[in-house]
């Protein structure tokens, strides 16, 4: 059986050569920002929490377990999620950003509809959610979380877990109407 | 709930990617890559780490620090790396410590370098040997003076190269330049396959009075008093790879680790049923040309020794010795294989006697032979099925029957006195290992001669 280029890279990378750690670093570290990005407003931050991403990878390699193509960048972006979390989680006013109940429910039940947004939008549109909005969401969508397993993870109610989530959404809904009028705006 | 849009959004956004924050990289590669061996290893001892920074000044600075500091810090270092490897019956352990707190303690400082080479090194036992003892042989001596003193000696490539390394240690700014070194070192040292001599061995020894009552009771005590230039003790500690001719047999078709080619009755009646992993493994390699490989690795050697001078010419030495021996099977072809990996481990009684041919100066002359009796304390196989590259079984036994070794020694030694009790030696000699039939298939029985090459420090307890 051939080796992919992953796992031939895995190798090097299980030997900490710097070269191959650049590589790694090359090929995943913008996609990498992205993943960070969405959780962390402040570039300060995502310099941060990448930094500390890799570093664990570096330390952690031995564990990863490869699966086929794919499975690395997976890996990675699961390190990064982590880290990311941890950083939130340290700052400390999570919680009670997350745990606020007396907000008005959104009252529609709109879907986000992306489909015209560019995607540096649609990442800016995340990224100026709350932040309590904002990981829910990211981990409901882009990590596949259930609420069930989001409450586990933050410390949260599962129920609150769903209506941060609803109302991400609703946010995101009105954010998108927002961007469309200006956009109508420019053109008129 | 209708979640079309947020598939949407996800695969709209899976390979999306933002700008990488500015110097992330050469942040992540000063953490990494230059800090890796001065800090910060995980699981490190925090104590060895302050030491690292002193130590280097120190090496820079002083190279004439006393003598007895350094010997002892090698002690320690010895000592460290003794408990990190685990290797030694408890007791064992816990009595070198208690000889030595006072080395320990007074320089961690030069306990920290071969350590981290060996962490950074990682698995490879034989390559951190030799740069630990390489290091070893540049501390005890004015660096430079070390450095010419290696080259000059005959057959002894390797350590001019570990040498070289970790000479630069200290001054390499890229720390990661070292840790390719340390990974390449693998290589060469594999290399001494074929090279005949090459092989070290340090002795170190420890002035603690108390040592000497502790270990040799009050008899011994009144005498070395009296007559402390007739007869005196020596108490080393010896560290190294005895030989390093490490040895490698090649056989086609499979074979165990045992040296026995399998034969193919064999090798079809041990898979009867279905699912064994040996049988998927011939499947798998039926078009394939097989062989197997056996490589013994160098072993690698500790010790603690005891010499006492029977008047001016004579001397007779014991210890006690531990010696590992790994051996590594590959059979099969390079994706489907059976992978068999060999420890054992011997606890060896060395008698040394030696004899004093010359002595002019500081310069001594002399013979040395004798006997080495090793016991292996415990040993094990672990068997690994490797079907197109992934584990598919594995299984670990011990190793019986464990019977003694034998073994005879001869050298010729040469010491150099370089300050009133403190003496180096160099010790070409050869050894010879009895073939015991039962005894697992170590390098003792591949090569039962062997050349090897012992150097040391030496140092008159009074």
């Amino acid at each position: 059986m051939e080796e992919s280029k992953e796992q031939i890279l895995v190798k090097h990378l299980l030997k900490k050569e710097e070269a191959a750690w650049k590589e790694l670093f090359g090929a995943y570290s913008r996609n990498l920002t992205y993943v960070c990005s969405r959780y962390l407003a402040e570039k300060e931050d995502v310099h941060d929490v990448l930094q500390n991403s890799f570093i664990k990878m570096f330390r952690s390699i031995e564990s990863f377990e490869y699966r086929g193509n794919g499975s690395l960048k997976a890996w990675m972006t699961r390190i990064t999620v982590n880290e990311s979390l941890k950083h939130i989680k340290q700052k400390g006013d999570f919680k009670s950003a997350i745990e606020v109940d007396d907000l008005p429910d959104m009252p529609n039940e709109e879907e986000p509809d992306f489909e015209e947004i560019p995607r540096d939008d649609i990442m800016m549109m995340i990224r100026s959610l709350p932040e309590g909005y904002r990981t829910v969401f990211n981990l409901f969508v882009f990590e596949k979380k259930s609420h069930k397993e989001i409450a586990g993870v933050l410390g949260i109610a599962e129920n609150s877990s769903a209506s941060q989530f609803h109302r991400a959404k609703g946010l995101l809904v009105q954010k998108i109407k927002e961007f469309k009028m200006s956009k109508k705006a420019q053109y008129e | 709930m209708n979640n079309e849009w947020l598939n949407n959004l996800r695969s709209r956004m899976d390979d999306h990617e933002e700008e990488v924050p500015e110097g992330l990289w050469d942040d992540i590669k000063g953490e990494l890559f230059s800090e890796e061996e001065n800090n910060s290893i995980p699981g490190f001892i925090p104590q060895v780490h302050e030491g690292g920074a002193g130590k280097k000044e120190r090496t820079i600075g002083k190279g004439q620090k006393s003598l007895f500091y350094r010997i002892g810090g090698i002690a320690a270092a010895i000592t460290l790396l003794f408990l990190l490897m685990k290797i030694l019956p408890q007791n064992d352990t816990e009595k070198i410590l208690s000889h030595k707190p006072e080395g320990v303690k007074k320089d961690d400082k030069n306990s920290l370098q071969p350590i981290e080479t060996e962490q950074v090194s990682g698995s490879e036992v034989q390559s951190q040997a030799d740069a630990f003892l390489a290091e070893n042989i540049v501390k005890t001596e004015d660096p430079k003076e070390g450095l010419t003193q290696s080259y000059s000696a005959p057959g002894k490539k390797n350590e001019i190269g570990n040498i070289q390394d970790i000479i630069k240690l200290p001054t390499a700014s890229e720390a990661f330049q070292q840790e390719s070194k340390i990974a390449q070192k693998v290589s060469p040292v594999d290399d001494t396959v074929k090279e005949p001599v090459i092989e070290n061995n340090v002795d170190e020894v420890l002035f603690e009075q108390e040592k000497i009552k502790e270990v040799y009771a009050e008899n011994t005590k009144s005498s070395t008093r009296k007559s402390r230039d007739k007869k005196s003790w020596m108490l080393g500690l010896l560290t190294g790879n005895i030989a390093s001719n490490s040895a490698e047999q090649q056989f086609p078709g499979y074979a165990s680790i045992t040296g026995k080619v399998m034969n193919v009755e064999q090798v079809w009646t041990t898979s009867v049923y279905h699912d064994d992993p040996l049988m998927a493994i011939l499947l798998a390699n039926q078009s394939q040309p097989v062989e197997a490989r056996i490589r013994h690795k160098v072993p690698v050697t500790f010790g603690l020794s005891v010499y006492y001078n029977l008047g001016k010419r004579w001397g007779i030495g014991t210890g006690l010795n531990y010696t590992k021996l790994s051996t590594e099977l590959h059979s099969g072809s390079d994706n489907n294989y059976i992978k068999g990996d060999q420890t054992v481990h011997y606890l060896g009684i060395p008698v040394q006697v030696n004899y004093n041919v010359i002595q002019k100066g500081r310069f001594t002359g002399y013979i040395t032979g004798g006997a080495l009796v090793e016991k292996p304390i415990s040993g094990n196989i672990t068997t690994t099925y490797v079907v197109d590259d992934q584990i598919k079984e594995s299984s670990k036994e011990r190793l019986e029957p464990k019977p003694l070794q034998f073994s005879v020694n001869t050298a010729v030694g040469f010491q150099l006195k370089l300050i009133d009790k403190v003496g180096i030696y160099a010790e070409p000699g050869i050894g010879y290992h009895f073939k015991e039939e039962n005894a697992p298939n170590t390098i003792y029985k591949e090569k039962p001669l062997h050349f090897n090459m012992k150097f040391g420090i030496r140092v008159l307890l009074d």
